[in-house]
């Protein structure tokens, strides 16, 4: 499975990173936002690490429904998906192939959010950095994940990436409580860091984002054969 | 069809005598006043919203795994009648809210909880409604419904990791309620069981004969090309 996987993965990278158009749109999109945002900041005023680290998910997971749409929009010409759904091999692989596909994605443009959140925002590196990376892993599996699983959920549907928000918005919001957290600690430095913060509920929260992955990817194991199947034309 | 009149008959009645233990039985609350009775309604409505998005998670599984309609049909109905149950819910929270900590929003895990299952229960019946075969919608409802429900307790937690200000009613020797209040809370609860399993019947009914004019009428169409 895990190498049928790869083999996915690889062509839908392929496809994507060659076409002009593909990841473009969406990294646009989230540079637009963390643009917009800092329309609301005066000259020199600096955003609360917080906020920042709200905007950075709020502008990722903008991009990762774009990513998985398009991801899943591949299949979509010629009824390539039928190909992918009659492989000797287990449905799964397609949904792994796709979350690992989505992930590097999603990595390529937070490592271009990352410095327009320096730029726009007026943020810069914090105390708690290697906690941060932690929690900017540990979320982008479980977002991930969810996008994989819910991508195949809108697969031929008109107005495919509204309702992907809708469904897969509120489901993120624990573990985007998790990313934000954790992630505006590596943006703070040690005066702005509350004292209630310790190590104990850094662990807590990366223990919730860990717990959210192990959750979402063994339901995504069991329910992608229930939607991605031949019901559906 | 005609038990669940009845019942839906002593649910009503019911009501009637319950606001007599909320305004005359019950005690007013000394700090909130009149605002705290909407609490005799709110928790009723909170916890068989909980027990309709439940029956609706369990009639998921259920479907997906035996395939019959009869599990789907059921899962849709509590989950509109859970998402009905939510809004009030919500409703009657942000009033009391308001009146005991001066807020009509805040972040809280209950509230959270309650708020995040709202959105991903609009959400599926969005996607009830959207153009696709049945057995692709009742697939993917299930899916929705049996992931929204699996992200409930990991929402709880991290609102309560985040902040929280909502009081346990009945965390610890009854939250501070005196009896007469715990007994009209509790006959709340029981008096909204009569008023719930009627409507849930009544419109799993209406629901399934909605569903055979449907197959009639596409049959009907058939035969006549």
């Amino acid at each position: 499975m895990l190498k049928t996987a790869l083999l996915i993965a690889q062509k839908d990278l392929r496809l994507i990173l060659t076409r002009s158009a593909g990841l473009s749109q969406a990294l646009l999109l989230g540079l637009l936002l963390v643009f917009l945002f800092s329309l609301s900041l005066q000259t020199g005023e600096k955003l609360s690490p917080q906020a920042a680290s709200t905007m950075f998910w709020l502008s990722s997971v903008f991009c990762q429904v774009l990513i998985f749409q398009m991801l899943y929009a591949l299949e979509e010409q010629n009824s390539a998906r039928v190909g992918l759904q009659l492989l000797p091999s287990q449905v799964q692989a397609v949904w792994l192939g796709k979350f690992l596909a989505g992930m590097l994605l999603l990595l390529i443009a937070q490592v271009i959010f990352i410095p327009a959140m320096f730029v726009f925002l007026n943020q810069s590196l914090g105390f708690y950095l290697f906690h941060a990376c932690v929690g900017i892993l540990l979320t982008d599996i479980g977002i991930c994940a969810c996008g994989s699983l819910l991508g195949a959920l809108c697969v031929g549907q008109s107005g495919k990436e509204s309702i992907l928000s809708i469904i897969l918005f509120p489901l993120l919001v624990p573990l985007l409580l998790a990313a934000i957290r954790l992630s505006s600690l590596g943006l703070a430095d040690l005066s702005e860091i509350p004292s209630v913060v310790d190590h104990a509920e850094i662990l807590r929260w990366h223990g919730l984002a860990l717990a959210f992955d192990a959750l979402f990817c063994s339901a995504a194991l069991v329910l992608f054969p229930f939607l991605y199947n031949g019901d559906d034309s | 069809m005609k038990k669940y009149a009845y019942m839906a008959l002593i649910g009503v009645l019911c009501l009637a005598f319950s606001q007599f233990l909320i305004y005359d039985y019950a005690p007013t609350e000394r700090t909130m006043g009149y605002a705290q009775k909407i609490f005799y309604y709110h928790l009723p409505l909170a916890w068989w919203c909980f027990v309709s998005f439940f029956i609706s998670f369990v009639s998921a599984i259920l479907y997906l795994f035996k395939k019959n309609m009869c599990y789907d049909r059921l899962s849709a109905v509590s989950a509109e009648i859970g998402f009905l149950l939510a809004t009030l819910t919500l409703v009657t929270g942000s009033i009391w809210g308001r009146q005991s900590w001066g807020v009509w929003w805040t972040w809280d895990p209950r509230l959270t909880t309650t708020l995040v299952l709202w959105f991903i229960y609009a959400a599926y019946l969005v996607v009830r409604t959207m153009a696709m075969p049945n057995e692709k919608r009742a697939a993917v409802s299930a899916v929705i419904t049996i992931i929204g429900f699996l992200d409930v307790p990991l929402v709880f937690f991290s609102a309560r990791l985040w902040r929280s200000i909502h009081p346990a009613v009945f965390a610890s020797k009854g939250g501070g309620l005196e009896a007469e209040m715990v007994h009209t809370v509790i006959f709340c609860v029981l008096t909204f069981a009569f008023i719930y399993i009627p409507l849930l019947a009544f419109r799993l009914k209406q629901v399934q004969q909605l569903q055979s004019m449907e197959t009639l009428r596409t049959r009907m169409l058939y035969e006549e090309n």
